[in-house]
């Protein structure tokens, strides 16, 4: 009991409902979901498009907002915020990865980076100073004063790695971080978070249908039609072998006549 | 099917084409309202003929402007076409031919044409109505008979002008949509401008540059002035050394807008503080990131907001100069004049008329003379013109030749006057020779007449003694008065004269009524020497003040009803004289009013034009602008950032977009409206206030209304992408 009371739950997900259109024509995404995070977690949740994956961390990261049940953060239930505080929230409390690294065009790699912590106002001095350990942790230094059209897609990545990293949230939602990436870039991405996680004890909940990019986190939640199909946990074994227990769980769900992932 | 399509487009696209709508609205009231010129001219003026010359102005002047905004309006339908590529390449994949999307366009254009033709003319017929009071005060006259107006002239040029703008508009969509490839038109979306990012101390630099160029341009034209101000031997000289301010001013004013944001920003970066701190940053950025395709634009906006602020200001200070000289040399309430035939006139060998001429040898008496004027001729209330009968106090003058009957060359000119000082000959009259400015000559007892009619002191010339007389400005009088300060001396008559005053008495120099100066020099000196030069009679003025107690229409409409006159001839048949100008107060009063009138109305007509141009330019700009940065709002709202901020950051450079170009125009007009206010200055008083500042009002207050409309449909724009993301 001990060992739980010391890893708190950063993130609870409690029979949080999304139901979409009118009266006549509902469409459920997500039926009574519940699950916890852990402070320092690295969880991964896959399912096939139209699950209701996309939506339950839309509604985590307070972009969406949920029909019934609650999303608590860091003991603060999201759902119950209202827009101003929400913004704010969402400033202090989250760190966003998007599928295309959704960097401003307009501004270099380091204002980029350093862009969430101006927003919060933080001092200048310490917004550099905060940028340059971010930059140096996940190995991007160089393209600090390049523009993201001169850089890779993998160095983008990271650079829009780096920036949900630096406010250190609560935690890091990541979609589909690797889905524009080739497999090298993509694998040093997926070391990154993972360094990330290690290194500064950061929780990210990441969404993905790859089962390479799921074989990294340290539990997978499986979902389909709207629930939580079931969860993988990965303890003490090697990636290696997760890997071959999650391609497990994804061929059963595709040989129930689900979309294949 | 194809029009329901079309309307549905529009309906949808409504907020893009609500600033094409506006502005064609607004182009069609304007055009409509100021073509209603010539009903609002019959309305409040009295004058033959204004109105007419009026609308012949606006309409040859509205068929320019409508090629400007024909130019602006494609402009706007660009930004269209380019938000709406991708749809007409959906369309072309669909299986429509080409020639149906074409029709699609043509038909969606014709309907925003056509509402803004509707609302255009409602406003306009309202406008109109208003703008008759306007009239009335811009020609100092009141409205004589008001009644609701609708001008089917002005109602057809405005239909054509718009249905021009139409046809052009379409010419340029058709040629999009027909150059177009399927596969352009679909990736259109994708596609964005590759931005190019200028490096920040090259354009801080360029910036500097060019705030230098147009210091050296202000210092240039404030040293220099304009050419026409400067010597007929060098003002060919001045004119290059204007166009090369002029040059330096237009290159430096681009060079500004180029380097403003790379300066902007290297300033900015400077104060780390202050850079490293909420969206400061990033609004630079997305400013410097614009610098390509908006710096020339603000350029051009610029130097058009400073054509438009000058021609207004310029126009009106004119006008009020003309009125300071019209109360100058608009003298008595009635005035008439004679003029004698001049030797070269009488002897001319090609005449062949049947009636016999001669040299005048005794001046006419202009009152007795005008009897010979009839009125209702030919009818049995036909009478003599009796001037004796409507006027108290009048008087009648002489003037002469100062060339001596059988000679060629004038006892006094102006060239001789200003050699005599060592002064250039004024503007406009080097090619003439000497015997052109030759100055004419008075006695000193008809001018102490002229001055006894004025309720004026006497002069005395003693017995050599001489006064020149003149009221045309500060060009000719310059010199004059120079020759009279140092009493440069003039032989005639046998005799040499000294001057009796120190400079022209300009109050004291106009003979008859007129609106701008007649009197280019008259020397005035002893009766005695004027008949021993020999001397031959130049004209007769005669002045007179209406009668005390008698009414407006048993004066003035005394004198302007129709009446006809011969010629004047002498008892043995011969000619010597003709009738000159006969000119009453009000009358010189009123075409200097519409003169003036024309003036400021032709100002603020084509200054509102052009600032309605420019807003719109920058308003389609910026929501062109606005649309593309709406990603990067949208990721600003993901990390946090409050909308509230977000659209901070946005008005910020809308307002660099706009209160930039605008500083800029009036600092340029700022310098220029200091040289403008030396030259017309000469003619008289400059006052700029009253009408010139509520004209100025209603420009910055049409300007800021784009301004605050860009704003708001910024807002909608920005918050629709931020929006975006929760759809999904």
């Amino acid at each position: 009991m001990a060992f739980e009371a010391q890893a708190a739950p950063v993130l609870e997900v409690r029979h949080v409902e999304k139901v979409y259109g009118s009266r006549n024509n509902v469409t459920r995404a997500l039926a009574d979901v519940s699950f916890t995070v852990n402070k320092g977690e690295f969880v991964g949740i896959m399912g096939a498009s139209g699950s209701g994956k996309s939506t339950l961390l839309n509604c985590v990261s307070t972009i969406d907002t949920v029909t019934s049940g609650s999303v608590i953060i860091n003991g603060a239930d999201v759902t119950r915020l209202k827009q101003a505080k929400l913004t704010r929230f969402r400033r202090e409390q989250l760190g966003f990865i998007f599928q295309d690294s959704n960097l401003l065009d307009t501004l270099t790699a380091r204002e980029n980076i350093a862009l969430p912590l101006t927003i919060a106002r933080t001092p200048a001095k310490e917004t550099l100073a905060r940028v340059e350990q971010v930059a140096q942790r996940l190995d991007i230094a160089g393209v600090l004063d390049k523009y993201p059209y001169q850089m890779s897609g993998g160095q983008q990545q990271r650079v829009a790695a780096a920036r949900a990293l630096v406010t250190d949230p609560a935690v890091i939602l990541a979609d589909e971080p690797t889905g524009a990436l080739d497999s090298k870039n993509a694998r040093l991405l997926l070391e990154s978070l993972e360094n990330m996680n290690h290194a500064y004890q950061a929780t990210v909940l990441m969404v993905t249908h790859d089962s390479f990019a799921a074989s990294y986190t340290n539990r997978v939640l499986f979902i389909r039609d709207g629930r939580i199909f079931t969860e993988l946990r990965r303890g003490d074994s090697p990636r290696r072998e997760f890997f071959d227990r999650i391609m497990e769980v994804v061929a059963m769900m595709g040989g129930e006549g689900s979309d294949a992932l | 099917m194809l029009c329901k399509l079309a309307w549905g487009n529009v309906r949808r696209a409504g907020k893009d084409y609500l600033v094409y709508l506006l502005t064609l609205t607004l182009a069609v009231t304007v055009f409509y309202a100021f073509n209603t010129i010539s009903v609002q001219a019959d309305l409040v003026l009295e004058e033959e003929g204004m109105p007419e010359l009026l609308s012949t102005i606006m309409s040859g002047l509205t068929m320019f402007l409508a090629t400007l905004m024909g130019f602006l309006m494609v402009y706007a339908n660009n930004f269209i076409m380019k938000r709406r590529k991708k749809e007409f390449g959906l369309y072309q994949v669909l299986g429509m031919s080409r020639g149906q999307v074409s029709r699609v366009m043509a038909l969606e254009t014709a309907i925003v044409s056509g509402a803004a033709l509707v609302l255009g003319i409602a406003l306009g017929v309202g406008f109109s109505q208003l703008m008759t009071f306007f009239t009335a005060s811009l020609f100092k006259t009141q409205i004589r008979d008001f009644h609701f107006f609708f001008s089917v002239p002005a109602f057809l040029i405005t239909v054509g002008c718009l249905v021009a703008i139409f046809l052009v508009t379409l010419v340029f969509n058709l040629r999009v949509v027909r150059r177009a490839k399927v596969i352009d038109l679909m990736s259109a979306g994708r596609k964005n401008e590759a931005i190019k990012m200028r490096n920040p101390i090259v354009s801080a630099a360029i910036f500097i540059l060019g705030t230098a160029l147009i210091g050296i341009a202000y210092f240039r034209l404030l040293r220099d002035g304009l050419p026409i101000d400067s010597a007929p031997s060098e003002i060919e000289a001045a004119m290059n050394q204007f166009m090369l301010t002029t040059g330096i001013v237009v290159v430096g004013t681009i060079l500004f807008f180029f380097g403003l944001s790379g300066f902007l920003l290297k300033v900015l970066q400077a104060a780390r503080g202050l850079y490293w701190r909420g969206l400061n940053m990033f609004t630079v950025r997305q400013l410097s990131a614009k610098v390509n395709t908006m710096s020339f634009s603000m350029a051009i906006i610029s130097m058009i907001l400073f054509l438009a602020i000058t021609s207004v200001t310029g126009g009106m200070s004119i006008a009020s100069v003309m009125n300071t000289s019209v109360e100058r040399s608009t003298i008595a309430d009635y005035s008439r004049v004679v003029m004698y035939l001049g030797e070269n006139v009488v002897n001319d060998p090609t005449y062949t008329g049947d009636i016999p001429m001669k040299l005048a040898t005794e001046p006419v008496d202009i009152l007795e003379l005008s009897r010979s004027n009839v009125i209702d001729k030919g009818t049995s209330e036909e009478r003599p013109f009796d001037l004796a009968g409507i006027l108290g106090s009048h008087v009648q003058v002489e003037i002469y030749d100062s060339r001596p009957i059988g000679t060629k060359l004038p006892l006094v000119s102006l060239n001789d006057l200003a050699a005599a000082v060592d002064m250039p000959m004024p503007k406009g009259t080097n090619s003439s020779n000497a015997s052109m400015m030759g100055l004419t000559v008075m006695k000193e007892s008809d001018y102490n007449r002229y001055l006894d009619f004025r309720g004026k002191e006497h002069v005395d010339l003693g017995d050599d003694g001489y006064l020149i007389t003149s009221d045309m400005g500060e060009s000719v009088n310059k010199i004059y008065n120079a020759d009279m300060r140092e009493g440069v001396e003039i032989e005639l008559g046998g005799r040499v004269l000294r001057p009796v005053a120190a400079s022209v008495d300009e109050a004291a120099s106009s003979f008859f009524n007129s609106s701008m100066g007649s009197n280019s020099g008259t020397i005035v000196v002893p009766d005695e020497l004027v008949d021993a030069s020999g001397l031959p009679l130049y004209a007769s003025y005669f002045l007179g003040d209406y009668r005390e107690g008698l009414t407006y229409d048993e004066t003035e409409g005394y004198v302007r009803q129709d009446r006809s006159w011969d010629q004047i001839l002498n008892a043995d048949g011969s000619e010597s004289a003709i009738w000159g100008m006969e000119a009453t107060r009000a009358q010189s009063y009123e075409s200097t009013n519409s003169m003036n009138g024309l003036i400021s109305y032709l100002a603020i007509y084509i200054g509102f034009v052009l600032v309605v141009a420019c807003a719109a330019i920058l308003t389609i700009q910026q929501l062109s602008g606005v649309a593309d940065s709406g990603k990067n709002c949208r990721i600003l709202s993901e990390l946090g950032t409050s909308n509230r901020e977000i659209m901070r950051s946005v008005l910020v450079q809308q307002a660099i977009f706009f209160v930039f170009p605008l500083l800029m125009g009036v600092a340029h007009s700022f310098v220029a409206l200091q040289v403008v206010i030396e030259i017309v200055a000469l003619f008289g008083g400059m006052s700029i206030g009253g009408t010139v500042g509520v004209t100025c009002g209603i420009f910055l207050l049409c300007y800021g209304g784009y301004f605050v409309v860009t704003y708001f449909m910024s807002k909608g724009i920005v918050q629709d992408s931020i929006r975006l993301r929760h759809a999904q």
